[in-house]
């Protein structure tokens, strides 16, 4: 049986579809910290309401690099949207340069965090802590490395003139994951770094 | 092929067809023309962005794997009456690979499915939100099960002995979800951003809100049980240090994810599936509509049960929380239960088999979320057991199958432009429900084996019983796949196979045209055929 027609929609101005998309995989990338920060907290609030201190003895996790690793990443968020804000005004050459320094900052982040790793006094194989922190840590490093990937893939297609002042939703959808990202990292420095 | 008027090429924006596609690209209102690459068209599925390839896919190996699952789920529980069929380690690996695998591998996949296919027919979409990743997704999954089934196989399942292996069995899992979540990722977009103008929220069709809803609900929920896995895994890996990688405790760690309320998530779909059908074999607009949403809205958030992890809070389960949503989740189920009785009562029902199918599991929520609430009753001592549990996963996967078989027939003239065997259909019925209840209801029983001590003499009956019941749920699953392969030699359907389907995707050709939707229309009220219908007669 044929269907009555429907009448034919004029132009619409479809809402951002990757932008849509990158805040659904943010939120979902955020729950999975969630649910392993849930776990942190839990075992740690076991074992120091057992009156034990929650590293093992003669571990340490200095704090100057995961500070230095905020700021980093907090001026990732300021030259991330710099690069949005100069693509929707068509300034190519600043939105080119404003990736790359988020991509150098994603990159420093990085290097400081396998830093840290060498100056963090904890084996991942000895105690549940261990397990813990690099699981969590080293997860986020992950998501970093996809969230530049994202950036990466963006700054090529606006070398290759994808996007412009009308349509730029794909260097948006960068920031959102960028933001997401960021916004884990600090959950991460207040709960591991500093609460130790 | 029914046109919809003229093409409006200004409504594409330049750079939303690239030529050279990325896995970020979508072509929202591209026409799918030979550009995309269509398994229906071209017969090639590998490398296939067609969302119709990809859903059918999903839906024929989830009816397999469902088959699958509820066959080593019953050697796995033969072993409690016949303790010298299998060892305990053998009964304990297959009983845990069947359990995450009816939500891995059956239902979350089964429904995902549905909706790759049908959803951005359903919302007026050419394609759904970013094929290329949701063929990655089917891809991805596809891959994952291989490695979770030879996993299990060689003893590395949840729990399992050999150490390589059970990395292998966790990994899998981890690349499971990963897919799951990046299908979810492309439905629940397609349902947000793709809809066609006039479309608003509160018109989507039930189905895809009900997938909206429990896309968002999947979104938030299985990412903890990928962050739980991730902690087994890396424990286990790196020689278990602490107690997340002990064999022992790996099932206990992720067990939330197939308990109450969690486990109501993965079957949101039911309603907006029996919506559908009721509401177009019915041939009458559903009345109350926006309290039907508003009722599968409250399912789905009475659904998130990613903070219940009694392994870690063994206290959660003491709480007010757990126990008032375990009851409250009932209202809504018997909100939606009236609404659709007063959509029955208000047209002339047609008896066909979907209706039935969807029918029956709706009573198998409905059984399963009681079951729920009485384990809520402290008194009743209920919680220290795991039988009302077991017999409420089994509800709920026999829900699952047969909701997705009702889809599967109700839908079938947009898979293969014909019907699908109707006696098939309705013997599936009597299955599916038989199946269910006698499957799920002996566990729930045999959980007030702590209070009545006569229920131990009849344990191993009530076992037998649900072994049984077990083999319907198998077959009806076979049924339902029998039913899919039968509709591509049935008798041929028009766009609107049923004569009163309601929503767009009964108004693009059966099945549907890879030019089908290339343009926009433009929709008045939640039901655009039936307002088509009104005109045209008027």
């Amino acid at each position: 049986m044929a269907a009555p027609a429907l009448p034919a929609a004029p132009p619409v101005q479809r809402p951002r579809v990757l932008i849509v998309g990158s805040a659904f995989v943010s939120a979902a990338m955020i729950m999975t910290f969630i649910g392993l920060i849930g776990i942190y907290l839990t075992q740690r609030a076991a074992i120091v309401g057992a009156g034990d201190t929650w590293l093992p003895k003669g571990s340490t996790i200095p704090l100057q690099q995961p500070n230095t690793m905020l700021f980093t990443l907090l001026m990732s968020v300021v030259t991330m949207q710099w690069a949005v804000h100069a693509i929707a005004r068509n300034d190519r050459v600043n939105a080119y340069l404003a990736l790359a320094i988020t991509l150098f900052f994603g990159l420093s982040t990085i290097v400081m965090t396998w830093y840290l790793y060498g100056l963090m006094t904890l084996d991942i194989s000895t105690s549940s802590q261990a397990v813990l922190i690099y699981t969590i840590t080293g997860l986020h490093l992950l998501v970093l490395v996809v969230a530049m990937l994202f950036i990466a893939l963006m700054a090529f297609r606006a070398l290759a003139g994808s996007f412009d002042a009308r349509q730029h939703d794909g260097i948006t959808a960068a920031a959102v994951f960028w933001y997401a990202v960021v916004a884990v990292y600090a959950l991460i420095w207040i709960t591991i770094y500093v609460t130790k | 092929m029914v046109r919809f008027g003229l093409c409006r090429p200004e409504c594409i924006r330049p750079n939303e067809v690239p030529t050279a596609m990325s896995i970020t690209d979508s072509r929202q209102d591209a026409p799918a023309s030979s550009e995309v690459p269509s398994a229906a068209v071209s017969g090639s599925l590998l490398g296939s962005g067609d969302h119709k390839a990809i859903g059918l896919v999903y839906v024929v190996l989830s009816l397999l794997f469902g088959a699958a699952a509820l066959i080593i789920f019953l050697l796995g529980n033969l072993h409690l009456v016949q303790p010298d069929f299998l060892s305990s380690s053998a009964s304990d690996t297959l009983l845990n690979a069947s359990e995450l695998g009816f939500v891995l591998l059956v239902a979350v996949p089964l429904f995902l499915g549905l909706a790759t296919y049908i959803t951005p027919l359903q919302v007026g979409a050419a394609t759904i939100a970013f094929p290329r990743a949701a063929a990655m997704a089917l891809w991805t999954w596809i891959l994952s099960a291989g490695l979770y089934v030879v996993a299990n196989c060689i003893d590395g399942g949840i729990g399992g002995g050999r150490d390589r292996a059970v990395d292998l069995g966790l990994l899998a899992i981890v690349g499971l979800v990963l897919a799951l979540l990046l299908a979810t990722v492309c439905v629940v977009t397609t349902v947000i951003t793709l809809r066609s103008p006039g479309m608003s929220l509160d018109r989507v069709p039930m189905f895809s809100w009900s997938m909206f809803v429990g896309g968002s609900v999947w979104l938030l929920t299985l990412p903890v049980l990928l962050a739980n896995v991730l902690l087994i895994y890396v424990d286990h890996h790196y020689s278990r240090p602490s107690e997340f990688g002990v064999s022992s405790v790996q099932g206990l760690q992720i067990g939330w994810a197939i308990s109450q309320p969690q486990i109501y998530a993965y079957v949101i779909p039911v309603f907006g599936i029996a919506a559908e059908i009721i509401a177009t074999f019915s041939g009458r607009r559903q009345p109350n509509r926006g309290a039907m949403l508003v009722a599968i809205g409250a399912f789905g958030a009475l659904g998130v049960g990613a903070y219940a992890q009694p392994y870690f809070f063994p206290e959660v389960r003491d709480q007010i929380v757990w126990a008032a949503m375990g009851v409250l989740i009932v209202l809504p189920v018997l909100a939606i239960l009236g609404g659709w009785a007063a959509l029955l009562r208000s047209g002339r029902p047609t008896l066909r088999s979907p209706l039935g199918l969807a029918l029956v599991s709706v009573v198998l929520v409905l059984l399963a979320v009681l079951a729920g609430a009485l384990a809520t009753i402290t008194p009743l001592q209920l919680r220290e057991s795991p039988m009302v549990a077991i017999g409420q996963l089994i509800l709920i996967v026999a829900a699952a199958l047969s909701s997705g078989i009702a889809g599967t027939m109700y839908w079938a003239p947009k898979f293969s432009g014909r019907f699908a065997p109707e006696p098939l259909g309705l013997l599936a019925i009597l299955v599916a429900l038989g199946g269910g209840v006698l499957a799920g209801l002996p566990w729930v029983v045999l959980g007030f084996a702590n209070r009545f001590t006569g229920l131990d003499s009849a344990s191993d009956a009530l076992q037998y019983v649900s072994l049984v019941g077990d083999a319907l749920i198998a077959a009806a699953a076979v049924l339902g796949l029998l039913a899919l392969v039968g509709s591509f030699r049935g008798e041929s359907a028009g766009s609107d196979a049923w004569g009163s389907g309601q929503t767009l995707e009964w108004m693009c050709s059966s099945p549907p045209a890879p030019d089908d939707f290339a343009d926009l229309v433009t929709v008045t009220s939640a039901e655009p055929l039936l307002d088509a219908a009104a005109v045209q007669e008027a």
